[in-house]
């Protein structure tokens, strides 16, 4: 049963990633490839403020993603004036920078021999100590964080993204402050890429730069993209199908080193079937034109 | 020390340089972020480990093979995924994606292959050069004659024959191109073969100095990125200029910093171009109205 619980809180993880993503590239047309960054900002900073100032949990989380969102406008404002490939250059030089320092700053992070011994979660003062309580926790964090990406989604502000994807110049014709736009939606895909990043830190108990690697910003953006970008079902959907798909190689009675490459290997190839026959992924209205 | 840092410096610079190169060829001319690229770079590689260790074949032909390997596979890439995307007029958006999905496929296909573990080539100790109180192994002196070669021949040719026109012709207007004749599509697997062939070239002279591991291309890719950027997207001498600069900046982090700091600072130079030089060293700087393509 433990089984099915940790399937569970890795879909809660990779849902709200895929999710606060979405909001970047699926909504506002701005494909980033430094969302494992932010992702790790989440971790190190949520962990770093419960083992070195005694904070709980959830306040940990919640300062934790205003940090982020705050380092997010290092890469926003800067990179605002660049278009497409120059843009996605740019987050990708974020990402590698970010790594690059969690991996080297060793006197705050410990460098790559990682934090362990991360506290466990206490909600309410009920320690989430099974597996039950954490999927119980991280999915009801994924709940609320849909709920309030689908309201911003759906708020004036998310159709004014909308507009901003699908013409930046008509947009700003008719007044909008297209810049300022963009870099509240990438903050705001900041603060919610750090509540995973918290997630993952309680669940694990131990932290280390790996998990936040240029890779995975590609696997996220996959998950956004074959799920379907632009959509509030489709990052969802895309997360339960890439978490699940290296368990239905086990069942296969794949051995695990082959099926970790297997794994890339599939997801990579429909990235490329996708685009070529179906850009908007699964249940995606945006496709990237 | 200074001097030995400066020959390790122009060194990695002319590999950088080498890849730079191939990279602005195919980036120049058909604008696909083409991070498949760095795949072509990892399978050059492991196709000379595999031809010079495995079939025991003599080195100059496993460099051969390997370069060929790059190039068909750069070639491959155009013409089952990039060219039908061109067709249908994709955004430069999907290509990158496409071009993603394309290397973690297939440097996972290396890594099932061959291995996850780092491979040397050469085992043992390299026989080495002394030249002005520098020392530098053989493969390395070779490094340098094959750019020192390459570079500037590729350089003038782009820019003084009727190929080299041609290959502008279309990286300043694709349709224009189109509209006077020019085979446009033969004009893009021309520059993929060749782009990929330099980055196969730059693999297997690296393999051979250090080794590789599935996973090289993508560092390498990134940097030959910034070296165009840096350099100037858009000419053909930027990317070398770019990649020469870099290869001197990273032997210089690697002298007063530390090594590990590499790429963060390799990142930090390209986001401070972003920010004040979007069009790099080597281009001039375009009037308003040029900068729509």
């Amino acid at each position: 049963m433990n089984y099915l619980w940790h399937i569970l809180v890795m879909i809660s993880i990779y849902a709200i990633l895929a999710a606060s993503l979405n909001l970047v590239t699926g909504y506002s047309g701005l494909l980033s490839l430094c969302h494992a960054a932010f992702y790790g900002i989440g971790a190190y900073v949520t962990t770093l403020l419960m083992m070195r100032a005694g904070f709980g949990f959830l306040p940990a989380m919640a300062l934790g993603a205003a940090l982020t969102a705050l380092i997010s406008l290092a890469i926003a404002i800067p990179s605002l004036r660049l278009r497409g490939d120059y843009f996605v250059l740019a987050t990708l030089g974020f990402q590698v920078i970010i790594f690059g320092v969690l991996y080297n700053w060793v006197s705050l992070t410990q460098g790559p021999y990682g934090i362990p011994g991360i506290p466990i979660p206490v909600i309410l003062g009920i320690p989430v100590d099974t597996v039950f309580r954490y999927a119980l926790l991280s999915g009801a964090l994924a709940v609320a964080c849909l709920v309030m990406i689908r309201a911003v989604a759906r708020s004036p502000f998310g159709r004014l993204l909308r507009a901003v994807r699908d013409d930046e110049i008509a947009a700003a014709a008719l007044g909008k402050n297209v810049p300022r736009i963009k870099i509240t939606v990438f903050a705001l895909g900041a603060a919610f890429a750090a509540v995973p990043g918290a997630l993952f830190a309680g669940y694990m108990r131990f932290i280390d730069p790996t998990s936040f690697t240029l890779a995975e910003a590609i696997f996220i953006l996959s998950i956004v993209v074959i799920g379907g970008a632009g959509s509030l079902a489709g990052p969802v959907l895309g997360a339960a199908f890439m978490v699940l798909l290296p368990e239905a190689l086990r069942f296969l009675q794949m051995p695990d080193a082959v099926a970790a490459n297997m794994r890339q290997i599939i997801y990579g190839l429909l990235l490329v079937v996708l685009m070529r026959f179906r850009p908007q992924g699964f249940l995606g209205k945006y496709g990237f034109e | 020390m200074l001097l030995q840092l400066l020959a390790n410096g122009l060194v990695n610079g002319c590999m950088i340089a080498l890849m730079a190169l191939g990279y602005a060829l195919i980036y120049n001319t058909t604008r696909i972020f083409h991070v498949a690229h760095g795949a072509a770079y990892t399978a050059a590689a492991y196709l000379c480990y595999l031809l010079l260790i495995v079939f025991k074949w003599p080195l100059l032909l496993a460099v051969v093979g390997g370069v060929a390997a790059a190039a068909l596979l750069g070639v491959t890439m155009e013409l089952a995924v990039y060219a039908p995307l061109y067709r249908r007029g994709a955004s430069d958006l999907i290509s990158l994606i496409s071009s993603l999905g394309l290397y973690v496929a297939l440097v996972n296909l290396i890594a099932l292959l061959f291995g996850n573990e780092t491979k040397v080539l050469r085992p043992g100790v390299e026989k080495t050069c002394r030249l002005l109180g520098v020392i530098l192994t053989r493969i390395q002196v070779a490094e340098v004659v094959v750019a020192a070669v390459l570079l500037p021949l590729l350089v003038l040719f782009l820019k003084r024959t009727l190929w080299g026109k041609i290959i502008r012709g279309v990286r300043d207007n694709p349709v224009l191109a189109e509209v006077l004749g020019i085979d446009l599509m033969a004009v893009r697997i021309a520059v993929f073969a060749a782009g990929s062939a330099l980055a196969g070239m730059a693999a297997c002279l690296t393999a051979l100095d250090v080794g590789m591991d599935p996973q090289v291309g993508m560092p390498v890719l990134l940097t030959a990125a910034v070296a165009l950027i840096v350099g100037g997207v858009g000419t053909f001498e930027g990317p070398v200029i770019g990649g020469f600069l870099l290869g001197l900046i990273q032997s210089l982090i690697v002298w007063k910093i530390s090594a590990q700091w590499t790429d963060v600072i390799t990142f930090g130079v390209l986001i401070v171009f972003l920010v004040f030089r979007p069009e790099g060293i080597a281009s001039r700087r375009r009037r308003l109205e040029e900068s729509a393509a």
